[in-house]
């Protein structure tokens, strides 16, 4: 009886227990509502910059309210930290952030309204296919020596025509084969020419310059030197570059910290150099959680908001020293994608088993899947709300945006219809096809990423709502990859894939049938019977669209490209996040602009003294 | 002569040792479905091109076994290559060392100086109050998984702001004065210390009380208690002699543990040492690293051993004669 007693006792405290800590981790939903309802909050922001010379320089003068010089801003970022600090060899978003602060290009890209805008460029002029490039006169590199037409045309002559370090630039530079000629006017002008107008070009323009007497002993060692030229080993002080900021010191998988470029050709309207920040240290930090800690912990001053955390914030902005913004849907985007290809690998097996080709090949049967998604759901469950449903190929914010496709709210009925169109039979809640196969297939993406497996699990019971069979399996990323974009013998992915907001044509990769990353039909373009009439207007479009000048032009035939996808559905969209930022109040001079962050403006962001 | 000998038989040994652990490795590691370049494949902007150069960088298109012979070869010539992203391993791997062992041998110290005394303490007085306290506590710290107690030494930190909340130093130290530089390493390597010592502690002075215990129950014990020395002298003199040969085995391990043992820790802790950046590799596949490490480890765990072996020689003379 005694013992009966004391294990009642234990469970009612453990339940006791249990029942707080579920109180504890459900934040009220008054927060998220709050996000949900301002749309993208935009502050006004300030003039453009406009040219001015003093004493025989051509500053660039910023049109910002005038702050205060001094102070540091502590940011973090996931990850290993920089590859490299070679602004011509950066291969992943670290170490292009980072060498973007030190380098800056000659045109760079307004981050209010998309436009490309001169930066190390006084001015430019577009005449037909020639592009004339004014440079600024008595601007300097961090070791004193002048910046003229020599760097340009070295760094575009030695380095990206000839394909050193990363080629991206120079594959979107090539123009039916061809690459642009380079003239030098005088020492502070220059002209491209392209073979023939080509719209991506300008934004090519914003290729980081640099210092021809330090780089060219590298780069005329060939590729493998110049690639580890500029590691991050290097010693600061031998970094000669052109930014707001130079590297002051990196420390392996702490942190890397940099210091205003005192030299710098951009003044504020009372003709003081900016910028204002003395230090910006970036702390290298392994994985999300250990970011929120040292946010909390106040050790950073800045922290992207996903999902329920959102919520919390939000509860405790009002009482605390940060200031949270909504910028927009993310640029990324998330989806399912089916496998459409036909081909056998090269022990001669087929990629996809020919069963399942003919249901994944079936424009009705992707109709269906796509009919039986709860994108709605999957936003209020999965984002807690903050985020927003997608249909497009582009991005929710990108300028080309097709606004006329509306999407669809889930209809399992619908789907059912296609279905039963395309010639699949339910019996006793299976689905079979017309020659009586039952439907099953895998359903991958990577393991640990904990948005995608959520998705997943929806999209499994959706689709067996259905009567398919769905083998949910979550592997590590770089299998993932290796079966996506190697060995193609996978049926349906959850992936996810960063695009640009301003340039549809760097999806190119994507979307053309030779493309690298022409994931739902790998190779299509190489084999006559793989290739679908649709894919091979898709390659049309791309190639037209990069040829056509205006976004007048242009904007039509991206509008194709997305109805295209829509209609016939080899990757379906599910949603895109919303980002969300939380910055301390200090900051001022925070402009968040949609297209660019919170903090693209490093070079004018102040802090403000203490009262 | 002897010792010379024994020395030089056991570095031979470790040779088939190296080859096999290598051979096993670097094909389970290349045989994985792991893509190294699996980042830059799914970076739309990367052009096929980039990716070409990458895959003859790394070696890629050639045979599994080529690939192993030139690992080998520049291995055997001490030269330990180029990570996946371009950087020299040996640099990496300097970078990282002193960081990790930094942590583990103050970590090391901390337990052997203060688990030896307790564990004898504990053995000397048996079950009485302390003994017993002491085992509530030390099951206590054997039960805790350490990633968990980590995480609960972060939480503690972040809530009282006594602590920075993991790396090594904080952003400002190359302007800190030479006081100032060590309190902050203090500051940053006390909780992850604290973490490991708990877990090792618990586990070091149960091995000693229950090695002393065995010694003080055995028959030379009784026979110098019987003879009349003092118990000073029966404990220091006769019980700890014995009882320490196999806390000597331990401490070859521990010396094993030197450059690995703290990786779980290490991570919670976004602590700069060789655990994170070993995993990071793993996870990526990034082949000369991973050698590296591994290799770095079996060699560890070798010299570990036989410095272990040499100290019981000098310890305990019936191994010596055997010897």
């Amino acid at each position: 009886m005694k013992r009966i007693l004391i294990w009642v006792l234990i469970i009612l405290l453990a339940a006791a227990a249990l029942i707080s800590c579920i109180r504890k981790d459900i934040p009220e939903d008054t927060g998220f509502i709050n996000i949900k309802n301002q749309d993208s909050e935009i502050s006004e922001h300030p003039q453009p910059n406009k040219n001015i010379t003093l004493n025989g320089v051509d500053y660039l003068q910023s049109q910002a309210p005038v702050g205060i010089f001094g102070g540091e801003m502590v940011i973090s970022t996931i990850g290993e930290g920089p590859k490299t600090f070679n602004p011509c060899n950066t291969k992943d978003a670290t170490s292009a952030t980072m060498a973007g602060l030190m380098y800056d290009g000659l045109l760079t890209t307004d981050s209010y309204t998309g436009e490309v805008i001169p930066q190390l460029a006084k001015s430019f002029e577009i005449k037909g296919n020639n592009y004339i490039i004014n440079l600024r006169h008595g601007i300097k590199w961090t070791d004193g020596e002048p910046i003229t037409a020599d760097d340009v045309i070295y760094t575009y002559e030695d380095i990206v025509f000839k394909g050193l370090g990363n080629t991206a630039a120079k594959d979107a530079m090539t123009i039916r084969g061809k690459l642009p000629e380079l003239k030098k006017t005088d020492d502070y002008t220059v002209q491209f020419t392209t073979p023939e107008p080509f719209a991506p070009f300008l934004r090519q323009l914003t290729y980081p310059i640099v210092p021809k007497h330090i780089y060219k002993k590298y780069s005329d060692k060939g590729d493998s030197v110049f690639s580890a030229f500029m590691n991050p080993n290097t010693p600061p002080n031998k970094i000669v570059s052109n930014g707001a900021f130079k590297l002051k010191e990196y420390v392996a998988a702490q942190r890397v910290v940099f210091v205003k470029n005192p030299d710098y050709y951009k003044i504020n309207t009372e003709n003081q150099k900016l910028p204002y920040l003395d230090k910006l240290v970036y702390l290298i930090v392994g994985d999300t959680n250990n970011e929120i800690l040292k946010f909390e912990a106040k050790e950073t001053d800045m922290l992207g908001l996903r999902g329920s955390n959102v919520a919390r914030y939000k509860i405790k902005e009002n009482n605390s020293d940060y200031k949270i913004y909504n910028l927009g849907a993310d640029t990324g985007t998330l989806f399912l994608v089916i496998n459409l290809n036909n081909q056998k690998n090269s022990d001669g097996k087929w990629n996809v088993e020919p069963k399942k080709q003919k249901w994944f090949q079936n424009r009705d049967f992707r109709a269906a899947v796509d009919w039986a998604i709860d994108r709605e759901g999957m936003v209020k469950n999965i984002a807690q709300g903050v985020a927003k449903p997608l249909y497009t190929a582009e991005s929710l914010n990108s300028i080309y945006l097709n606004k006329y496709i509306k999407g669809h709210p889930q209809d399992k009925n619908v789907s059912k219809e296609s279905l039963k169109k395309a010639g699949f039979e339910l019996k006793n809640g299976i689905l079979y096809d017309s020659s009586g196969n039952r439907v099953e297939f895998d359903l991958y993406t990577n393991a640990g990423a904990l948005e995608r497996e959520s998705i997943g699990v929806m999209i499994k019971q959706d689709l067996e709502d259905l009567g398919m069979k769905v083998n949910f399996k979550p592997i590590e990323f770089n299998s993932l990859v290796n079966k996506l974009s190697n060995t193609n013998d996978w049926d349906m992915a959850i992936m996810g894939l960063t695009g640009s907001p301003l340039e549809p044509h760097d999806g190119k990769n994507v979307w053309t049938s030779k493309g690298s990353l022409h994931l739902f039909n790998m190779g299509s373009g190489y084999n006559q019977k793989s290739i679908y009439p649709w894919e091979k207007e898709l390659d049309e479009i791309f190639e037209e669209g990069a040829l056509k000048l205006s976004f007048k032009d242009r904007k039509p035939l991206y509008d194709r490209y997305q109805t295209i996808i829509y209609n016939e559905k080899p990757i379906i969209y599910l949603y895109s996040p919303l980002r969300i930022t939380a910055i301390r109040k200090k900051f001022k001079n925070i402009y968040p602009a949609p297209l660019s962050g919170l903090v693209h403006n490093l070079d004018e962001i102040y802090i403000e003294e203490k009262k | 002569m002897e010792f010379i000998k024994f020395i030089f038989k056991r570095i031979l040994q470790t040779i088939p040792l190296l080859v096999i652990v290598s051979l096993i490795s670097f094909f389970i590691i290349r045989l994985s479905p792991i893509d190294p370049l699996a980042e830059l494949r799914l970076n739309p902007s990367i052009s096929q091109e980039t990716l070409d150069k990458e895959v003859r960088r790394l070696n890629l298109d050639k045979p599994i076994f080529i690939q192993y012979v030139s690992w080998a070869k520049s291995f055997v010539k001490g030269d330990l290559g180029y990570t996946s992203s371009g950087e020299k391993v040996s640099t990496k791997l300097k970078e990282r060392i002193p960081n990790t062992l930094l942590l583990t041998t103050v970590v090391i110290l901390m337990t052997w100086s203060a688990g030896i005394p307790i564990g004898i303490l504990a053995a000397y007085k048996k079950e009485s109050a302390f003994d017993r306290i002491l085992t509530i506590l030390s099951s206590i710290g054997m039960a805790i998984p350490s990633f968990f107690f980590a995480i609960l030494m972060l939480i503690f930190a972040v809530k009282t702001g006594w602590f920075p909340v993991g790396g090594l130093t904080s952003y400002n130290f190359n302007e800190m004065n030479f006081a100032g530089k060590i309190i902050d390493i203090v500051r940053h390597i006390a909780l992850p210390a604290i973490v490991l010592f708990t877990v090792s502690l618990s586990g070091l002075q149960r091995q000693m009380r229950a090695n002393m215990l065995e010694v003080l129950d055995s028959d030379y014990i009784k026979f110098a208690r019987a003879k009349g020395l003092n118990e000073s002298e029966v404990v220091f003199k006769h019980a700890l002699r014995n009882a320490v040969n196999p806390m000597i085995t331990l401490l070859g391990f521990e010396f094993a543990g030197l450059l690995s043992g703290a990786a779980l820790t290490e991570y919670v802790f976004q602590y700069p040492g060789l655990g994170r950046l070993i995993l990071e590799a793993v996870m990526k596949s990034d082949i000369n690293l991973v050698m590296a490490s591994l290799m770095m480890g079996t060699i560890m765990l070798i010299a570990g051993n036989l410095l272990a072996d040499i100290l019981l020689m000098i310890t305990d003379p019936r191994i010596r004669n055997r010897g």
